[in-house]
């Protein structure tokens, strides 16, 4: 039965957004169970200003994986990418100057192309290759740098305050994240590789040259990988660290699941990460401001990624992935 | 007269109420021969299997066993225990497994000693069974390195295997239901697995279902033919005189009524060649395919199923390479190896009725409409997709095609089959290339969107589209084209007319 006056309570376009983004939900429910249990530690500006910090950090890491992630198929390479281009500015300091940051978006951009044409050419699983890639550049970085971190000073005008509060890496992000969502929104290319991960034979059957478009992901995923590390390198201490530590890998995989982009791919893409992003952050920093002993919240995280995995695969009832 | 292992009687099954898959179909199975089950696509062949090995229920039918009458298995296991046991058309096989696992899987509780498997034990016996019904191979290879056909017989070997040991007894008779084994064989693979199932038929009864008339013909003994549901023909080929004309006639039914639409194309055809195929040959596929496409015209490629007829379809799609011949497209000649992007860029559409090939199903109307008319779609000056020239696109082909649906924004995995495949073939429609190639562009469709397909293909034909047509339904070759090749394994054995065509279906 439907009452005429109810539909005005709540606008259709809301609802709208409501089902195809479940997550909003989860995000808002997280921020009003924080807000009331303990209002003077989450409800402050400090607080919002690190939800940013950390929300700017997994978005930067997560945007690019989750272009390929549309593709049905997945880059693991994001960590190596900062990782060995945070040495490699080291390492060309002194040649290059202050240009010698911008090897970072190009060591993205070769490594995502790399990655791509070796996919689509011994069409091996993107994560094993990607896995092997990564694991490859975090000892490339350990050797290169002699096993400990490298600082690197002159860069700290990238992250210099601007707003109080408001950490500049955010300001940065912004124009990253709109490429992103507009590529893979309003352009061909962004139709293409979501027609190869809903239906790959199709997508041939149409006329989409699958390789190319595959490598391209792979490509674009590292271009932006790349240039979200310039700003992370200087928002993350100026130095990248020698070791790989699993948070920084898991934690991007789970905002890019969360936000409803499911890896057999098709659907979803940056504009969901963004969302995953912010209710993952809301969500550990919630529990970190809860004094929980901080183990327990590593294997409330890894419960998260599972739960979202599945909702994210089966769907949810009344939600439609599109 | 032989005992009758396996019989049904009035066996029927309604789906949702609605569809009529099996009405009232009756058929017996005696020991040591091969029955063939013939019919079209949607006849109900897989419906009666699929009652036969007890992964359906019936709604109403009796079944007998050497004369008894008992229930119906509810379930493969128990089907065993009738003696019956089925081998899928594909997937049945698992490459990894060695000869001896995979003949033996399922079945290794004969086989534990203390320290694992007896493995030296398996392999005897598998050695044994191999030998008994001729199957020439090594239990130590590895499935994959087998060639089909022989991958084939290992996979009936295992089916007759699972029937003994459900029995505990040797000498049963096993009833194996083949479901199109031969579909992805090549032509001389398929003469090699039907010599070696008539080897194996003192030791079993087979069920062969298939639609490849000459091969029914030459290794059945009996065969029933199946229409709509219903059991239409059973011929005793041993006893009476029936040609391969006849069998045709009565699966695909003689009234053609069932096409209200008859379509008044004039067939203009122009004198520029758009595609030429000089000897074309694939090894094992076709050979020597020559012929010449003009502007507006339709060329359908007529023959059974495995007469290499898709195949060439393919070929032209770039879907797979062909090894000799030349193929000149619109002037160019074009390489055996092609992707089908580079052929869409030379002009080169290909339409398949196969549900899901094509279409993206989580996707909506829109999107599958747009996805091959993106240039038209695009802004002028910055390349970037306008919805508003998206959805206008989408919505002119919903109304051209009478596409039954709530809005365009609806996604196509909830449309109904004809829908889909309207949707399918609209996104053509708009693009509308030079060629455009039909593989069995309706099938499994209801009359109504057949009409309308056929209206809008006929339509394309007569702004200047040229189609090759591929279908599986002889009535779709007289309605859409101007010349018919018919193909027998591989090669063109005479190109007709659709009068002629007409003439040589009728008599």
């Amino acid at each position: 039965m439907k009452i005429p006056g109810r539909k005005k309570l709540i606008p259709p376009v809301i609802i709208q957004t409501l089902k195809t983004h479940p997550v909003i939900i989860v995000l808002i429910t997280l921020f009003m169970m924080f807000s009331s249990l303990y209002p003077e530690r989450f409800l402050t500006p400090l607080n919002f200003s690190t939800i940013l910090k950390q929300f700017v950090t997994l978005t930067l890491f997560a945007l690019g994986p989750s272009i390929v992630v549309v593709t049905g198929s997945l880059d693991l390479s994001y960590v190596g990418i900062w990782m060995l281009g945070g040495i490699l500015v080291w390492l060309l300091m002194p040649i290059l100057g202050m240009f010698s940051i911008l090897v970072i978006p190009l060591l993205g951009l070769a490594t995502g192309f790399l990655i791509g044409v070796i996919q689509v050419k011994a069409k091996i699983p993107s994560f094993i290759l990607t896995l092997s890639l990564l694991v490859t550049y975090s000892g490339l970085t350990a050797t290169l740098s002699g096993g400990y971190p490298r600082p690197v000073r002159g860069y700290e005008f990238i992250t210099a305050r601007l707003i109080r509060y408001l950490p500049t890496a955010f300001l940065w992000s912004i124009p990253i994240i709109i490429a992103a969502v507009f590529i893979i929104k309003r352009t061909r290319i962004g139709t293409y590789l979501y027609a190869i991960g809903s239906n790959e034979e199709g997508a041939r059957l149409a006329g989409i040259n699958v390789d190319k478009y595959k490598i391209l992901a792979f490509t674009l995923s590292g271009l932006f990988t790349g240039i979200g590390s310039i700003i992370l390198f200087q928002h993350l201490g100026g130095a990248t660290p020698v070791e790989l530590n699993l948070n920084n890998l898991v934690w991007p995989l789970v905002a890019i699941v969360l936000g409803g982009t499911p890896l057999i791919g098709g659907s979803g893409g940056p504009q969901r990460t963004i969302l995953g992003a912010l209710t993952f952050t809301v969500f550990y920093r919630g529990l970190l401001l809860s004094l929980l002993h901080p183990q327990a919240i590593q294997l409330l995280v890894g419960l998260l990624l599972i739960v979202s995995i599945v909702v994210g695969t089966r769907g949810l009832k009344g939600v439609t992935i599109t | 007269m032989e005992v009758k292992l396996v019989e049904v009687k009035g066996v029927s099954k309604t789906f949702n109420g609605v569809v009529r898959a099996l009405d009232e179909v009756s058929i017996a199975i005696r020991q040591n021969e091969i029955v063939g089950v013939v019919g079209e696509n949607g006849a109900g062949k897989s419906t009666l299997m699929k009652i036969l090995v007890g992964v359906f229920p019936p709604d109403k039918g009796e079944w007998y066993y050497r004369g008894r009458k008992i229930p119906f298995p509810q379930n493969p296991k128990e089907a065993t225990k009738r003696g019956i046991s089925i081998v899928y058309q594909e997937k049945g096989v698992i490459p990894c497994l060695k000869v001896y696992q995979f003949l033996l899987l399922g079945n290794e509780d004969s086989y534990v000693k203390i320290s694992g498997l007896h493995l030296d034990k398996m392999k005897k016996h598998a050695r044994e069974i191999l030998e008994e019904f001729h199957v020439k191979c090594d239990v130590e290879n590895f499935m994959y390195e087998l060639p089909l056909s022989t991958q084939k017989m290992v996979e009936i070997a295992r089916a007759i295997l699972s029937v003994r040991l459900e029995h505990e007894d040797n000498n049963i008779t096993s009833v194996i239901i083949l479901d199109e084994p031969t579909a992805p064989l090549t032509i001389e693979e398929r003469r090699e697995l039907f010599s070696d199932i008539l080897n194996m038929k003192k030791n079993a009864s087979f069920i062969f279902v298939s639609h490849i008339i000459p091969e029914v013909m030459e290794f059945t003994d009996r065969v029933y033919v199946l229409r709509d549901g219903k059991l239409v023909a059973h011929y005793d080929l041993s006893k009476e005189k029936i040609t391969e004309e006849d069998l045709f006639r009565a699966i695909v039914g003689r009234e053609s009524s069932e096409y209200i639409y008859k379509p008044e194309i004039k067939r203009v055809v122009s004198e520029d060649v758009v595609l030429t195929a000089k000897n074309l040959t694939k090894n094992g596929c076709y050979y020597d395919i020559s012929f010449d496409l003009y502007k507006g015209e339709c060329i359908g490629i007529f023959g059974p199923a495995g007469s290499g007829k898709s195949e060439i379809i393919n070929t032209i799609a770039g879907l797979i390479s062909f090894e000799e011949g030349v193929l000149i497209v619109k002037g160019q000649e074009v390489k055996t190896k092609e992707l089908p992007h580079v052929r869409l860029a030379r002009g080169i559409g290909y339409f398949s009725g196969e549900t899901g090939k094509e279409l993206f199903l989580n996707w909506t109307i829109t999107k599958n409409i747009s996805i091959v008319n993106i240039e038209k779609i695009l802004r002028k000056f910055v390349p970037v997709i306008s919805f508003n020239a998206e959805k206008q696109m989408a919505e002119k082909i919903v109304q051209r095609m009478r596409i039954r649906t709530p809005g365009i924004n609806t996604d196509c995995y909830s449309l109904s089959g004809g829908s889909k495949q309207k949707v399918s073939i609209g996104k053509w429609l708009e693009r509308s290339p030079d060629i455009l190639l039909l593989e069995d562009p309706t099938i499994g469709i209801d009359v109504g969107a057949r009409k309308d397909i056929y209206e809008t293909t006929s339509e394309m034909k007569k702004s200047g589209i040229s189609m090759i047509l591929v279908s599986d339904d002889p009535k779709e070759y007289s309605i859409l084209c101007d010349k018919i090749m018919f193909i027998k394994d591989g090669r063109i054995q005479k190109v007709l007319s659709p009068e002629q065509f007409k003439k040589v279906m009728a008599t």
